[in-house]
This record gives structure tokens, sequence and C-alpha cells, in this order.
């Protein structure tokens, strides 16, 4: 079982209209420097978005305010219909909001499978008796050995919504038979795909993604840009934040370009491309997007 | 009236010498990015040394003021950041507070040792004579101190803002890319802290002193008066010199107002214990009223080894095998008798205390979080023991356990959404509070209060033998309890809460609960480890739970391994050992082995290179030292002992 057929995924929210996302005239600025202004997005469920712009532009800054670790000035974020603007970050994980981070933000000191395996039990109460008696003979603080069916059908038992465990979860973004390496003793981009991993772990709704593809070679960039539109096709929303141009023109449906922390462009890929606001918010930086990459 | 201005004249004076002291604490915060825990022991032995220099040996006042602020002080300033804080680049941020907490048990040991606190230590001021304003007497003496702070403070206001190397100073922590653009050495930045901060130390240790006329110093009393410059720093957010020294003023006022007007209505034996626990109550309160921390990506990743977890089979047999050689100790050993102690009840104090380490590595080795008030716990757990159905009984253990949980849930709550930094301060102030204010309090433990030994329904525990084995009992089946905390879910938490704490709320899970629960449970540990101890001896007193004792045996877990069930036996067993053998120097021990470890995250236990132990500069580091680390592709720059990842 995938985490693409997860029930815990939104399938039911495919057909409808109510966006997944929506930032409405979001205003930040640090120490008088504004990051965004008046920033408006939607992203829809089921669709990879795209969210690209130069060095500095504020992508970062506006996932800190999507999830939650940055509080906006003005301006307003819904999570489908509910306004999660003021709410905390666990909250809203709580909702269905994951994402991963450009500068890594790993569960350093556990292996790979304990970093997904501290999202998929993000929603069981530590204080049940099942888990207690479970890490009486368990090894290692890790989860389910390969050939430990034990372990899985003890997780699966104990919370039915936990169907997925972490070697599965691994495998799904290529990471298998990973789960025992430390997580920072990880080559960069294997660690962005456990963060990956652990995101999806929390089954979520709306996944934003800060540069997922650094640091992977092109192989593994194929592979990530398969897994997302996979991903999107159950009815996921995907934000994804990403130079590599390449990637993004080929699996976004819809592009949003932010420049100096303005939306200067909205559209589809070809629009994007030919979009000539945009061509020069890049030549100013050297580097055009859907360049020679 | 006249009164009313005489002591807001000496609440002022009291105020600029914490006002020098808390500047001091600022620099050094500012420019090295380490709260130096050891600010009031270097005032202590400035102080000291002042009366070892003037009136020991009857050096002239302005000489020895020479000696310690120009000399002494700068070379022992540059001398620490050169030798044990430069090395601590990158290491876990616990790591610079262990080492400074280190360098205040050494220095009050060495105090000890070589200024008995049997004799007086009296100090002339350095210029005599007064005159009166208006109504009221002023000594020059008292002139010279505010006039030197308002000066101090102008002028650092003054090199901050307006001069190079101020901005420099300034740049070092709030940016080290744009310093290493500007030229500037960071090294050299942090050692010019150290050094400022030092010399600050020093003139406010010495200040104070003179200003303690009538009573004379003493090591503990100069360590803490410095102490309260700790609030006033707090209060300016360690950068803001302006703030700090005003609420250094209002602090040296509030303090002389409570001491002048509302203690003499309470009774005597309530008034020293306020008197003693104030400068950590404004302390507790700076930081209560401090802003919560921002949760915030840092894109820090350790590259810290963490120790194999044994599995469950293996610590069950383990904590076997262990209890079999207890046996045979409880044999062999049952009749041997070291200085006037058996030695099987040196053991059953070995086993309380690594109960009390145990609750360390959860708290600190598995959840990052840094206590120093463990042994409050311990003291409180034996307090109850001995009262709590007529002492001995194991409704006193439980309610150990509970009353210790409550209280550490009730510390835990307002303080932890603070920095790891201001969590450690907290417990600082909390552990010193209620060692000054509850354990010193003659009605508390007096002489020592009668615990007897634990009695089970038929079974007794009277014997030194069944009490050490009791003891070992408990203390196995609490490792076990910690290891499986470990494996367990909630144990996964701990680490990925101390690894993350913005990925951890990222995947939908809340800190505070988590924090307050891992506290509240290690309190509780405590708590239990105190009851368990108190029946060892069968009485206990307040000396056994001392603030700087409960310091020096977080050093002691640290140094061996706070990840691991061995480091906090081991510890339990150098504590315990040293205690018996050469008590005086437990902090140097402690001290010193910090020192050593240095950067080393998973203590002597962890290392496998030896050279890494060594703090000389030109010793390779070993790849065992943990700390920050390079992933493929990624620069790292590292201040203050935190590794920021650099896109
Ligand atoms: N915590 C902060 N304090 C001050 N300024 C900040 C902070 N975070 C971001 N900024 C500034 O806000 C602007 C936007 O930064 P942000 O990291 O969001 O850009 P980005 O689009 O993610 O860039 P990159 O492609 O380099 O990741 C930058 O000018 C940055 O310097
Ligand atoms: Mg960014």
């Amino acid at each position: 079982m995938s985490p693409v057929d997860d029930p815990r995924l939104p399938s039911e929210l495919n057909g409808g209209d109510l966006p997944a996302l929506t930032v409405s005239q979001v205003s930040v600025s640090f120490g008088g420097v504004s990051a965004l202004t008046n920033v408006s997005l939607v992203v829809a469920p089921g669709t990879v978005t795209g969210l690209i712009g130069p060095n500095g532009a504020g992508k970062t800054t506006l996932f800190n305010v999507i999830s939650g670790l940055q509080e906006p000035d003005r301006g307003a974020v819904h999570f489908f219909d509910i306004d999660v603007t003021m709410m905390k970050p666990y909250r809203r994980a709580r909702l269905g909001l994951a994402r991963t981070f450009q500068l890594l933000e790993l569960f350093g000191t556990l292996t790979a499978g304990e970093n997904v395996q501290v999202g998929l039990e993000s929603t069981l109460k530590w204080w049940q008796w099942s888990h207690l008696r479970k890490a009486l003979w368990r090894t290692n603080g890790s989860e389910s050995a390969p050939g430990d069916p034990t372990a899985v059908d003890a997780l699966a038992a104990s919370d039915p919504l936990a169907m997925t465990t972490p070697d599965r979860l691994l495998a799904e973004v290529g990471l298998e038979g990973m789960a025992y390496e430390q997580a920072n003793a990880m080559p960069t981009g294997l660690a962005r795909t456990v963060e990956l991993a652990r995101g999806l772990a929390i089954g979520p709704k709306l996944l934003l993604l800060d540069e997922p593809g650094s640091g992977l070679d092109e192989a593994e960039s194929q592979a990530l840009g398969t897994l997302l539109v996979r991903l999107a096709s159950t009815g996921m929303a995907v934000l994804l934040v990403e130079h590599d141009m390449e990637l993004v023109m080929r699996i976004c449906d819809r592009i949003h370009v932010l420049d100096f922390g303005h939306v200067i462009a909205t559209g589809s890929p070809e629009a994007i491309r030919s979009d000539p606001a945009v061509q020069t918010a890049y030549l100013g930086t050297g580097s055009a997007p859907g360049g020679t990459r | 009236m006249t009164s009313f201005l005489q002591y807001t004249i000496f609440g002022i004076i009291l105020g600029a010498g914490f006002a020098i002291a808390a500047t001091g604490l600022v620099v050094t915060y500012t420019t090295a990015g380490v709260f130096n825990f050891a600010h009031g022991a270097v005032g202590m032995i400035a102080a000291f040394s002042y009366w070892e220099l003037v009136a020991n040996h009857h050096v002239p006042a302005v000489l020895a003021l020479v000696i310690i602020l120009l000399v002494g002080a700068p070379i022992a300033g540059a001398l620490v950041e050169r030798v044990l804080m430069r090395r601590l680049h990158g290491a876990t941020a616990e790591r610079p507070i262990m080492v400074t907490l280190g360098l205040l048990v050494i220095l009050t040991g060495v105090a000890t040792i070589v200024w008995s606190p049997k004799s007086q230590y009296q100090l002339n001021p350095i210029v005599s004579g007064s005159f009166r304003l208006v109504s009221i007497n002023l000594q020059y003496q008292q002139v010279l101190t505010i006039g030197i702070a308002v000066a101090l403070v102008i002028g650092l206001r003054f090199l901050f803002s307006s001069t190079r190397t101020g901005v420099g100073l300034r740049a070092v922590v709030d940016d080290p890319a744009l310093l290493a653009m500007s030229g500037a050495s960071p090294d050299a930045m942090s050692q010019y802290g150290w050094i400022l901060g030092f010399v600050m130390a020093a003139l406010a240790g010495v200040l104070l002193a003179l200003t303690q006329e009538q009573t004379g110093i003493s090591i503990v009393a100069m360590t803490l008066l410095v102490v309260n410059g700790y609030a006033a720093a707090i209060v300016g957010r360690l950068k803001n010199i302006s703030v700090t020294f005003i609420a250094a003023i209002v602090i040296g006022l509030l303090e002389d107002y409570i001491i002048y007007y509302a203690l003499p209505h309470l009774s005597q034996s309530l008034n020293s214990d306020i008197t003693l626990a104030l400068p950590m109550v404004f302390l507790f309160i700076a930081l209560v009223m401090l802003p919560s921390v921002r949760l915030r990506a840092v894109g820090r990743l350790s590259t810290v080894r963490v120790p194999r977890m044994p599995s469950g089979k293996e610590s069950v047999l383990g904590g076997a095998a262990f209890l079999v050689l207890a046996v045979i100790a409880s044999v062999v050993l049952s009749s041997v008798v070291v200085r006037g102690t058996n030695l099987l009840n040196l053991g059953g104090e070995v086993m309380a205390l690594g109960i009390v380490g145990l609750s360390l590595v959860l708290l600190t080795g598995y959840s990052g979080q840094v206590s120093l008030c463990q042994f409050s716990f311990m003291g409180i757990g034996a307090f109850l023991m001995g009262k709590v159905a007529g002492g001995g009984s194991l409704l006193g253990l439980l309610a150990a356990a509970l009353v210790c949980a409550v209280l550490g849930a009730l510390v835990a709550l307002p303080t932890l959404r603070l920095r790891a930094l201001y969590f450690a301060l907290a417990t600082f102030a909390f552990a010193d509070a209620v060692d000054q204010g509850f354990f010193q309090d003659s009605r508390v433990f007096g002489g020592g209060i009668n615990v007897g030994r634990i009695i089970l329904p038929g079974l007794s525990f009277g014997g030194d033998r069944s009490e050490f084995l009791l003891l070992s009992v408990f203390f196995v089946l609490v490792a076990l309890l910690v290891l499986t905390i470990r494996r367990s879910l909630f144990g996964r938490r701990l680490v990925a809460m101390s690894d993350s704490p913005a990925a951890y709320a990222t995947v939908g899970l809340n800190l505070a609960a988590t924090k307050v629960a891992v506290f509240a449970i290690a309190a509780a540990m405590a708590g239990v480890a105190g009851g368990l101890y108190a029946t060892v001896n069968g009485t206990v007193g307040s000396a056994d739970f001392g603030f700087f004792s409960g310091i020096i045996f977080v050093l002691f877990v640290t140094v061996w391994s706070i990840r691991t069930v061995s480091g906090a036996f081991l510890a339990a067993v150098t504590y315990v050992v040293l205690t018996t053998f050469w008590s005086t120097g437990l902090g140097l021990v402690a001290g010193a082995g910090i020192i050593l470890i240095g950067r080393a995250a998973s203590g002597i236990l962890g290392i496998d290179r030896l050279s890494t132990l060594l703090p000389l500069p030109w010793v390779r580091r070993g790849s065992a030292a943990g700390g920050s680390g390079t992933l493929a592709g990624i620069g790292t720059t590292s201040i203050g002992g935190e590794a920021r990842v650099a896109g």
C-alpha cells in the first residue's frame, strides 16, 4: 500500500471547487524591509502549483506564513474554508498541512525510519498503553525491521488509520532499505527526501515543498516529479518552490511568480515562460526561467 | 524621610553594582553569544583577590585595582575564550551552558580552598570620608560607585554605536556573514567580549564587596550578589545596555526597600529566607516576563553521533546482570567501612543518585532541556519521605513523586516557551531559591530530619544489605523505564522535539505539552530518588541537596554521558566517591571534567579517540567530538554554540 491510496488522503475533495489554500493580501516586513507585499494566491486540490522567483523573492517567507512559523502583518490564510491565519503551526498540521524546509529540519539524531514514524504517529496519544508495551521489546527505538510483520500489524491494530509503515513510505519516495540510517548522516538529497516522506506521513491535504529538488541528481529529480504528479492525482494539493525550472515547467499545472515580495505573474507554464515581466525579473538576477537546464 | 532617602541612595549604589555586573553579561553575550554562568563567580574571585591584596598584603588600593582589573581579569577572560570557549563552536546548544557552569564550580571550589569560609573577610572603603547632602550622609565611596557605573554605561553605549570595533562586536552575534565581509575576525571579537565581560564582572565584584562593610564578604553571598545582575540583563533581553542599566537600578532599589521596609514585619527566619532567595526570585520573574521564543526553522543539523540504544531484551539482561553483581557486592563488601560509613550505604547513595542521573538522561539527554534543579526535587522528595506517614513509608515515595511532578509542571509551564538558555536559567533560579529559601530554613531540615528505612509489609530493610539491594532494584527499574520511554513513541517525540522544534510543530505535535510532560516525569523521578536517598542513612539535611551540588552533579552526568544509563550511574559513583574522600575537590573535578570533554556531545563514554579530550588548540579535533556538521554542498557557519547551515 502506498501513501497515495492511504485512506486519510482527501480523495473526496477532488471534485470540490473549494481551493485547498487561499492566501489573501498577505504582507510581511522585517524591521521595515518588506518581504511580502499584498500576496494573494490559491492552490487547488489535485494540482501541483509552482511558486518561483529569484533569490530573496519571499518564497520561504510565504511558506512560513502558510505553515504558521511567521505571523503576517496583514492578510489572511485559509485552509479550505478554515481561517488559519492565527492558528498555531501544530494545529494547522493536524488539519492536514505538511511542509518541508529549504534548510533541512530533520530529526537529526533519529533514524530515517523514526523520522517518518514520528509523522505517522502524530495523531496518537503517548500515554496509551499499547505504545509503551511495544516499546518494551523493540530494538533500537526504530520501527518494523524488515521481515518483522508483527510490528507493522501492531501499529495497524493500534490505530486503524495508521496502515502505512515507515518502510512503505520510505520505499514510496525511493529510500528503500534506508530506515536505519541516522538522519543527520545522510547526504542532502536523501535527507530532503526523508523530510518529504515525513511530511507525507501525516497524511496531508496540502503539501508545501521548499526546493525539494536541490541536492538531487537528474534521475532522482525525474522520480520526484513523477511522485509529485502522482500525489496530486490523488487529490492532494502541492505547492512547490523550486529553482530547477525544467522540473517546474514539466509538472506544474499553474505557476505563481514572486519578485521582491510581489506576485508579478500567475498562469500556466507556457504563459509564464513567455511573460515579459517574469523574464525581466529573472534577467535581473542572471537566470531565466526554463533556461538551459 | 531621611531614612527613606538614605535607603534610596543605598539601593541606587547596590543597583549601580548590579548594573556593572549586568552590562558585563550583556557584552559577553552580544559579542560571543555565550551567557556566562560563571559571571558571578568571577566577581567573587575579584572581590577576594582585592581583599587578599589590600587587607592581607597591604598593597595600596589603587595598585590592587590595577592588578585585578587591568591585568588579572583581562588575562583570565582572554584565556577562558581561547582555551575553553573557542573549541565549542558548533557544539550542541547546551554545551556553552555546561562549560560556564563548570567554570562557576571551579572558581567557587578554588575560592573555598584559598579563602577558608571559616575566616572573616572585612574590607575598608577605597576612598574614605563622607559629606552631607541635604540631610543625608554620603560617603565618597558611594558616589564613586555610582559614578563608575554611569561612566561605564555611557562609554559602552558609545563603543557599541559609534566605533568600528563596537559595530564589529555587535555583528558577531547578529550577522556573522556581515562580519566576515567586513574583514574583522569573529574570534578576535569574541575575545574582546570575554575580556570586557571579565573586567566588568571583576569591577562589579569589588564594588559590591565594598558595600558589604558590616558583614564582610563570603564566597556564596558574593557569587549570588552578582547574580542580581542576571535579572537586569534578562530584562534588557541580553542586548540592550540602557534598559539593563535601568533595570539594575530598579532591582537594587526594590531589594533595598523590601529588606528595610517589608522584612522587619516578618518573622526572623522568614526574613533571612527571603533576603537570600530574592535575587533568584527577581531572575525568575524577569524570565517569566520574557516574550515567547518564535518557532523558526534554523536549518541546524548537528552531526552528534548518538550511542546505540540497547534493545528491550538487552536492557533486561543488562539489568539482571547488574543485580547479580549488586548481590555479590552486598555479600563481599558488607563489612567494609569507609570513613565511618558502611560501604553498602555509600552504594545505596550511588543508586539513589543514579536515579537522579537517569532523570537527566531523560530530560537533557533525550529531550535537550537543561535542568539545574533536579537536586531541588530530590530534596523535596527527601523532605516528604521524612514527613509523610512517620517516615520510611511507601506513601512517602508516592507523595514525593506526585508533589514533584506537580511542582515540575508548575516550573515548566511559565518557562517552557522560552529558549533553551532561558529555560536553563529559570531552573538555575528555581534551584537556588528553593535551596536558600526552603532547604536552608532551620524549620525544614534543621540539623537533619530522621527518615528511617523503608518498611514494606512482611519485609524489613533495616539491614544495610537489604537496603542496598532494594535501592539497586529501584535503580534498575527506573533505568528500564527510561530506556522503555526512549524506545516508545514518547521517546521518539522527545528526541524529535530536541532535534528540530520547528519540524516538530509542523508534523502536528504540540511542543508545550511534550515539554511539560517530560519535565514533570523527570521531576517525579528525582523526587523518588530523594525519598530513597533519605532512607539510606536514615537522616538527611539541607547540605545533601545544595544548589552547587546539584550543578556539580549535572556536570558529572554530562562528562560521563548524558545520553546513557551508564553515564548516569558512573556520575553517581564519581559524585559519591568524591564527596566521601575529597569533598572540597568536587567542583574542581566536575569543572575540569566538563572543560576537558569540550564539545564531545556524548561524554567520555561516547569518545573513541582520546586526543579529542585535550583542550589544546593545536591538537586536531577528532570526528567523535560531535558538533556542527557539514552536509554535502552546504557551508556551515557557527557561532555561540549553534551551527547555522547557510544555503
Ligand atoms: N527572519 C528574517 N529576518 C529578516 N529578514 C528576513 C528574514 N527572513 C527572510 N528575510 C528577508 O526576506 C526576504 C525574503 O526571503 P526569503 O527567504 O523568503 O526568500 P526566498 O524567495 O525563499 O529566497 P531563496 O530563493 O534564496 O530561498 C529576503 O530579503 C530575506 O533577507
Ligand atoms: Mg527560500
